[in-house]
């Protein structure tokens, strides 16, 4: 237990330190949530179509928006797996005496450190358009905390359809095919209320709804009646997808 | 004795029933340096990557130190350090902290962590680059740093597959000089696949060739080079014929394997050039045969390795009575 601790904190840590070195897709990747606000979300709040209990829609839609980014950051750098697969650091870290579960969470966690440096972009983005935000620091840090959690989920997600791919090339397109439908059957637009039967069913089995519903409690309305369920389906989802990863990353190597 | 590494009827069949090893046996002594000689696709990466416990052999089995590379993988990664073939650290990142990210998920105690590192950067030469982004390395740096990562633990064994590929020869000598330095010191077992014959002959106490999954043959460069055919002696005639006669007594003469005549060359084949040669130029003089000019040919690894590997005729043999003699020696070793 206390190698993989080991094993995950210093995947971590590799990321900042990578991070220090290389800002440029901070800012690209950034770029996407700023118009997600910024355009749609002021267009949307004009047209009141949306039911928000009263909030403004750029306030509802804030959590939205950090977990679509948070899930995009995670699942691309679950994906990149399979390009480590040509190089030798996928190789080496096989043959490190540590289990190979801490590997795939330490990878996966990790995305985590990318997916918060986004959500920290957004924002100062937020508060120009005028978001509200509660402001509470423990709130806050737990709402970062979720969305750190959630990110390993994903990663280990799409470390699962990695290891089914294998290929370089089929990469993109599968990444766009797995985050759209989980941001769009969410609540991070619009109330799941709002949405045709056969979505909503969707909705409720994706670990984004609890996602984005336990971060827009904490950081917009306060909410919390729900934090408890959000918070177990949220590490039962991240168990889930650590395990089933674990078992598939054997297809990678091989 | 202890083996580094025993392996038996090592088979693997990936997907497709394409088999990358079709039955290796292998013994490496503990404390030696290991060359691993094959063509490309011959399954000089999967025995590799099995023997590191990255997969299962389909088949047989393999210890390493006494450890069962399938039942007791956690313990074999303890005592084992590996350098692949492709690029092992992030680019991204300085030398210095590659080291101490691996260190960290090696678990090296932290109080000794620092010195190990530094003691490292210091004997690869790499203490002046340490605090630069890895990727403004050479390929010669890089590779100092990935045998440096690996030895962080102090491992029993060391694997590395094409460790010098794409180097120049000052940055191979510099790696081949750590290398046989870690051996000196500390003992380390080398267990590396190599496609440079002269690496293998000059560093390596032992060699073994493996060839569509298979080992060929193996032992000192020196058995292997004797094993092949002997050493060659030619003798330019001017222009003079050699009649049977003498063919035979040269035949006949105790330390000639063969001779072969080709327009005015006289082709000796001989267990050991430099003791042969006088007493082959006694018979030629004592029947009035005058010799221009004497090139003596030894095999080389190349030779041996061409001839149990390639498709190619080994260079230099005495045309097919090389090739007769050749596969005898192979097929006495099964």
């Amino acid at each position: 237990m206390n190698d993989s601790l080991r094993v995950v904190l210093a995947m971590i840590e590799l990321e900042l330190r990578r991070l220090r070195n290389d800002r440029t897709e901070v800012f690209t990747r950034a770029v996407q949530p700023v118009l997600w606000l910024v355009v749609f979300g002021t267009v949307f709040s004009q047209l009141h179509a949306i039911p928000t209990s009263g909030i403004p829609y750029v306030d509802y839609i804030t959590p939205g928006v950090m977990l679509q980014s948070v899930l995009f950051v995670a699942v691309l750098y679950g994906l990149t797996l399979v390009w480590e697969r040509d190089t030798g650091i996928l190789k080496k870290l096989l043959v490190a005496p540590a289990p190979r579960y801490a590997t795939v969470i330490g990878r996966s966690m990790s995305s985590g450190v990318r997916a918060i440096i986004q959500v920290v972009i957004i924002i100062p983005v937020a508060l120009l358009l005028g978001v509200s935000f509660i402001p509470n620091p423990a709130y806050f840090v737990a709402a970062l905390a979720i969305l750190f959690v959630i990110s390993g989920g994903f990663a280990a997600l799409s470390i699962i359809v990695a290891s089914l791919l294998k290929t370089r090339e089929r990469f993109m397109g599968i990444g766009q095919a797995l985050i759209l439908p989980l941001f769009f059957a969410s609540n991070a637009l619009y109330p799941i209320a709002s949405m045709p039967r056969a979505i909503q069913i969707v909705a409720v089995f994706n670990p984004l709804t609890y996602a984005v519903d336990a971060v827009r409690g904490l950081m917009i309305t306060g909410n919390l009646a729900l934090l408890p369920l959000d918070v177990a389906v949220i590490a039962l989802f991240d168990i889930l997808m650590f395990a089933v990863a674990s078992l598939s990353f054997r297809k990678i190597i091989e | 004795m202890t083996f580094a590494i025993d392996a038996r009827g090592l088979e693997k069949v990936y997907k497709g029933n394409v088999a990358a090893l079709a039955g290796v046996d292998l013994d490496v002594k503990a404390g030696d340096i290991f060359a691993l000689l094959g063509p490309n696709g011959a399954g000089k990466t999967t025995l590799m990557r099995i023997l590191t416990t990255q997969f299962k052999p389909t088949s047989g089995e393999a210890h390493i130190f006494d450890l069962d590379v399938v039942r007791d993988g956690a313990e074999v990664r303890k005592v084992i350090g590996y350098v692949p073939q492709e690029t092992s650290v992030w680019s991204d990142i300085n030398g210095y902290e590659n080291l101490l990210i691996y260190a960290k998920i090696y678990g090296l105690p932290s109080r000794s962590r620092k010195d190990v590192i530094h003691d490292m950067l210091e004997s690869m030469g790499l203490r002046a680059p340490a605090e630069h982004l890895v990727k403004t390395y050479s390929g010669g740096m890089v590779r100092k740093l990935e045998i440096a990562c690996a030895m962080l633990i102090r491992p029993k064994i060391l694997f590395l597959d094409e460790p010098t590929l794409g180097l120049d020869p000052a940055a191979r000598i510099a790696v081949w000089e750590k290398l046989v330095s870690f051996k000196e010191e500390f003992g380390t077992t080398v267990f590396f696949s190599t496609h440079y014959m002269d690496e293998a002959n000059a560093y390596s106490d032992e060699v073994a060739i493996i060839n569509t999954g298979r080992m060929v043959t193996s032992g000192t460069a020196d058995e292997l080079k004797h094993s092949l055919r002997g050493e060659l002696i030619k003798f330019s005639l001017s222009d003079h014929r050699v009649d049977e006669h003498t063919l035979g007594r040269i035949r006949g003469l105790e330390p000639v394997k063969s001779v072969v005549v080709t327009d005015s060359t006289l082709n000796v084949t001989v267990e050991d050039a430099e003791t042969a040669l006088p007493c082959v130029m006694d018979a030629l003089r004592s029947e009035g045969i005058p010799v221009e000019r004497i090139t003596t040919t030894k095999p080389t690894l190349e030779d041996v390795f061409l001839w149990y590997a390639g498709t190619t005729r080994a260079p230099g043999a005495a045309s097919s009575i090389g090739r007769v003699e050749g596969k005898a020696g192979g097929t006495r070793r099964e």
